[in-house]
Order: C-alpha cells, then structure tokens, then sequence
C-alpha cells in the first residue's frame, strides 16, 4: 500500500516542481508524476477527486505567496486543460538584497503580535516563519509591550482580500440615525484605522470617493466578481489625511464637571484646547462624538455647535426613557 | 510559532523556509536550529529527516536519489549536525504574500504610537524592504499615527528603569485616590493604552487605562514586582467573584465591537428583529451607565431593576443639565 503523503509534503513537492520547470506543467503532468498526487491518479480513469485537491493546494500556495503562473498551450487560449502551470525562481524568492538586521526583527515581531487576533492572524505567523528562514535572531524581545489591534468587525477579512484582488464589493450600510440599511457596492481602495476606528475607502459606479465606517456595515460583504483597475496613489495614505484635516476643522466647545472622568480623558484628547471648565474637543464624526459624550452623562455639556447639541439630548432622552420603569417613576413622583 | 503548527499551510511555511536557513547554516547543531524555530530538538531532527524523503520528478519522472535532498546522515547520527548535501531546486527564503507584508506594515505603522520604539526614517526603510520583499503589491492597509500621550512616555521609562510610577486615579467606584503601581506590561487595544502592574494599595495586580491617570510620575523606587517574575494573564478583564451579572438587549450589529464584554459560554438568545438577549459581568453600575448611555439605542439593561435604575438616573441628570442651561438662556 502507498504511504499516505501529509498534504505540506505534497504542497511542498508541488512547489518544488513549478520550481524546477521551465516551460511549466500541465495539470495532467503534475497529477500522473507529482509526490502526492501520483499515488492516488488512475492513467486515463477519473481523477475529480484529485483535481479538487489540485485546485485547493493552487488556493493554499496563493495565499502564502508563491506566485503561481499559468500558461495557455499555443493555439489554445483558455483551454485549462492544456494550460501548464509555473513558479518563477526570480518571483518566489525574496531578493537577495534584503536582509533584516536584528534591531529590524525584534520590531518585526513586535508588530507580528499586534495582530495575535482576527482574520490576518494566520497570514502574521506565517510571514513570522519565513522571518526565521534568513537565521537572524532578534537582538532581544521588547518586554513589557503587549499592543494589539483588534480588528474584530466581521467586514475586515473580506475587505482586506478584496483590495488584494481589485474587486467590488457589495454590503448593507447602516447610517447613524436611520433605522434601514442600504445596500451600497463599493470598489474597494483602502482600509485604515482612524483614533481608533477601522474605515474604509472606495469608489461608488460614479467613481465618487466615499468612506465607510466598518462598525456601520451591519451585513455580509459580498463578491461581485466585478474586476477593476484602482487609480494610482497611496489611498491609505490620502485617505489617513483627509481625516486628519476634518478632525483640525471640526471642533466642539463643552463644559466638563470638574475632577470627573469626562474632565480627565476630554482634556487629553489629541488636539484640544482646555480653559476651566470649558474644553475645545476636535472630531472626525459627530454621532460617533455624540455617542461618546452622552456616556459621560452629567459630567459634560454640549455648548456647540448645535446638532451635536441636540445629538447627544436624543441619545440621554432614549436612553432614559427605555430604562425607566413604570412604577420607578411614579414611585419618583409621589 | 507553536512546536506543531495546526494550520497545513504553517507547515508548509516551514518547510520552504527551514531549507534555505538549513542550506545557510551548515552543520548547525540540531539543537540550535530547533531553538530557532521555536521546535523541540527531536521534532526539528524529524522535520530533517522527513525533508531527505523529498525533491523533483527528474528527468525520468521519477524521483530518483539525486532529485531529492539529502543530508551527512553520519554528522547528524554522530555529533547532532544538520549538513545538506544534496539540494534541490530552492535556495532563498520565500517571499512574503501580499496580506502578510501588509499585515507587518500596518502593525509598524502602529507602533509608532509607542514613544521610542523606532525613529520614523527606519521604519521608512523597513517599510519599503516588505512592500519589494512582497510576491505582489500588498493591500492598502493603514493606521494613524495616533494620540501621542505624554503619559506613556513616563510609563515607558519606568518600565524600562524598573522604577514604581504613582498616579491619581478614579476607581471603578469613582473615587479619586493615589496608586502606587509597580509597571509590569504596557497593552493595547487600538488606540486605548492600558498599564498593567502591581498595585501597592490594592496588594494585587490592577489594569489602569494610561488616559485616566492623572499627576503621573516615575518614582526612585525600584520596583517590587517585575514582568519576568509575574505571569499575566493574555486577557485583560478577567471575571471576578464581585462582578455583577446584567441581562441586557443588543441590537446584533453591535456585537462585533461588544466582544470584550461577551465570554466564549456566553449565550446570544434572538430577541425580535435585529436583537438579542444576553447577560455580561460587570465591575460596578459606575462603569455599566456609561457603556449603556455610549450606546443609546443598541444596548438596553433588561434586569435587575437596580441596574435599570442607575442607567435611567444617570441619563436623566444628563438631560437635566441641558434643561437647566435653557432655564437661564431664557
């Protein structure tokens, strides 16, 4: 009986054939001759099984990175039958002109275990590994740091691969205040946490610029199958700006109780100006803003502007009035 | 990386690169390479012998001898050393995929929210070597530079000196007191710091959010506790016997970002359209008003009746305050 190959083995002497071969294999090569696969292929029987397997291994090596070619058969474009399939050396080697020094890995491993949790969990240990493979060891672990992005919105995983694959994409949006979400399709550019929020960015079918809020998309993401050629540019970058210069512009005026919570942490927060009791906060958002001040309940008062005057009153009144009991309050009253 | 990856491809990973850090170090000592990644010696000396079994189909379809790798079976039997004497194909390490060098560029960019950890220019450098050292161009994923707090900077030091910090700070209760705290483990959770240590008030370990301390300083007093002598836990909030059980009514869009709140036993019951029911611990009714008034609309306490009340108060005087401000506008 033939040993049975654990699938790394046989991912791994896939690998090591698109290596070796110059003009690529075809998928009939690799089954009848491949360490894995041969065992289990029947010459000129039924092989579905051992394509699928072919097919989920093509999706194991993409998503480590191993630049997996394919070559149409002269003659026959699209015919994936006669296709032959290739990894170029150049491709899947890291050059040879970068090297890590170990004060460069110790802060590569500190930033491997900002992402211990959330969907590129898998991708950081992977890349940890590879890190391993030049032998440089890191010129001592930072101590006493343990930073962590939580990423937790469902939204972040399917985002993140379709940037990767320049594909629009489909979601429910649930804008503040309204009770219905609306359906938006978006060609992803960007993904970024702003003072602490994940949002991105894209482009609606007019190609208008648009920036989404990851906590506000209440629904699944899903694939358009819809292709597209994003505009050149740093988008994160742009995107990370353009917030930044809507948090200088906007500010609010509170007053804070003094000594109270509200006081300590709006006092800090980036930008403001304090003067007494009075404090000048900047914002990116304003129901987010307004979320935040009504917790702080009695300790601030809104002075301006005005709707966020009114935002956080709507939000106390709602909160009070689907807390208060029937007879607490009469209770009160009497 | 865990001595036996769960994930095929964290096995595959290893592979592609354990070759080429084997083919740059001959005769490392098994021991050695096992340290290296993080393996058991007798599992790295298992992973060596697994990879003398493979190679290429040759020139005869076949693999034959001189297509697989091999290694001085004697040098590894008689003194413990790791020598490949016949390779195969590979050479250099892998290159990163996409996702993880944009996942290593984000995580950079993040921690240039920790003074000192790395001048901006160097991570400019480092930056660049993943984006070219990336199989294709990895996805546009950022962080801001964040909130730089004064705070963390004396935090930091007095981490680093191994010196107690004192600060004042408002309990969970909400009463002001100063806290003499051993610096054991500065952590995030994006953009909120917070110090773990020793509390000398307290007599045990206590978590401070960094943006609530207030007149910090580093003190000269070598600290009592220090991080190689106390196992933290991996989870900041830790259930307590003091906690309060609370029933609550969350609408499901909030669950994502209420995860801290929830435990993995905790039971999500649907409760009408877009809603469930669910019980969470808390420390105090100080601290549950005000997550509850942060969400108006999407969380609503269910019982006990007490807790409902603190809620329902707290937004009242809330409102109050504006109702006051109009009495002596008009």
């Amino acid at each position: 009986m033939p040993r049975i190959v654990p699938p790394e083995e046989r991912q791994f002497a896939l690998v090591l054939a698109l290596l070796a071969t110059e003009q690529g294999l075809t998928k009939e090569q690799i089954l009848s001759t491949v360490d894995g696969y041969h065992q289990k292929y029947v010459p000129n029987g039924d092989n579905a099984n051992l394509e699928r397997q072919f097919e989920r291994d093509k999706d194991t090596l993409r998503e480590l990175g191993v630049p997996l070619e394919t070559v149409d058969a002269p003659g026959q474009p699209g015919n994936n039958q006669l296709q032959s399939y290739r990894v170029s050396k150049g491709d899947y080697e890291l050059p040879g002109d970068i090297a890590f020094t170990p004060t460069e890995l110790s802060l590569l491993q500190l930033a491997g275990t900002v992402w211990r949790e959330g969907s590129l969990s898998g991708d950081m240990r992977r890349a940890m590994i590879k890190l391993r493979a030049a032998g440089v060891e890191p010129d001592g672990p930072m101590l006493g740091y343990a930073p962590r992005l939580k990423q937790l919105e469902p939204a972040f995983g399917p985002l993140t691969q379709a940037i990767e694959r320049r594909e629009a994409v489909s979601f429910p949006y649930l804008r503040p205040g309204r009770t219905v979400a609306r359906t938006h399709t978006i060609k992803p550019l960007a993904l970024f946490q702003f003072r602490g929020r994940w949002l991105f960015m894209g482009l609606d079918y007019a190609d208008h610029k648009l920036t989404f809020l990851l906590s506000r998309i209440v629904g699944e993401v899903t694939f358009t199958r819809e292709r597209f050629e994003p505009p050149p540019g740093d988008h994160s970058a742009e995107a990370l700006r353009e917030l930044e210069h809507l948090w200088q512009r906007n500010t609010a005026t509170v007053a804070v109780e003094p000594g109270s919570d509200a006081a300590i942490r709006l006092a800090r927060r980036y930008g403001g100006t304090a003067d007494g009791r009075l404090l000048v906060v900047h914002y990116s958002d304003l129901s987010l803003l307004a979320d935040e001040l009504a917790g702080y309940g009695p300790e601030v008062t809104v002075l301006e502007p005005d709707h966020l005057k009114q935002a956080v009153v709507s939000r106390l009144e709602a909160t009070e009035w689907a807390h208060r009991d029937a007879d607490a309050a009469a209770g009160g009253a009497a | 990386m865990s001595p036996r990856p769960a994930f095929a491809s964290d096995r595959l990973a290893f592979l592609l690169s354990v070759v080429p850090y084997l083919i740059d170090h001959p005769g490392v000592p098994v021991a050695e390479a096992a340290e290296h990644f993080g393996l058991t010696p007798a599992e790295m000396q298992a992973q060596v012998e697994r990879i003398t079994g493979m190679g290429v189909p040759g020139a005869t379809k076949t693999y034959g001898p001189e297509d697989l790798f091999d290694i001085d079976w004697d040098a590894l039997d008689d003194e413990g050393r790791i020598y490949i004497t016949n390779r195969v194909v590979i050479d250099d390490a892998p290159r990163f995929s996409a996702r993880e060098a944009a996942a290593l560029i984000a995580g950079l960019q993040y921690l240039q929210a920790i003074p000192g950890t790395a001048d901006t220019e160097a991570l400019a450098g480092l930056i660049a070597k993943l984006s070219r050292g990336a199989s294709a161009t990895p996805p546009a994923v950022a962080i801001d530079r964040g909130v730089a707090d004064d705070a963390l900077e004396v935090v930091r030091g007095a981490l680093a000196a191994g010196v107690r910090v004192e600060f004042d700070y408002l309990s969970a209760r909400g009463a002001r007191e100063r806290r003499p705290v051993d610096p054991l483990r500065l952590e995030s959770r994006d953009d909120v710091w917070y110090l773990r240590g020793w509390c000398h008030l307290r007599q045990d370990l206590r978590n401070f959010r960094v943006d609530r301390m207030e007149n910090l300083t580093a003190t000269d007093a070598p600290a009592e506790h220090t991080p190689d002598e106390i196992a933290l836990s991996e989870t900041l909030f830790d259930p307590s016997a003091d906690d309060l059980v609370v029933e609550v009514r969350l609408a499901t869009s909030a669950i994502p970002g209420f995860a801290e709140y929830l435990s993995d036993d905790s039971k999500l019951v649907p409760d009408g359209d877009g809603f469930v029911r669910t019980s969470i611990r808390v420390a105090h009714f100080h601290s549950l008003k005000r997550l509850v008034a942060a969400m108006a609309g999407l969380l609503t306490v269910v019982a006990p009746p007490e807790a409902r009340r603190a809620v329902a108060d707290w937004a009242s005087a809330g409102v109050e305050r504006y109702r006051n401000a109009r009495a002596e506008d008009g």
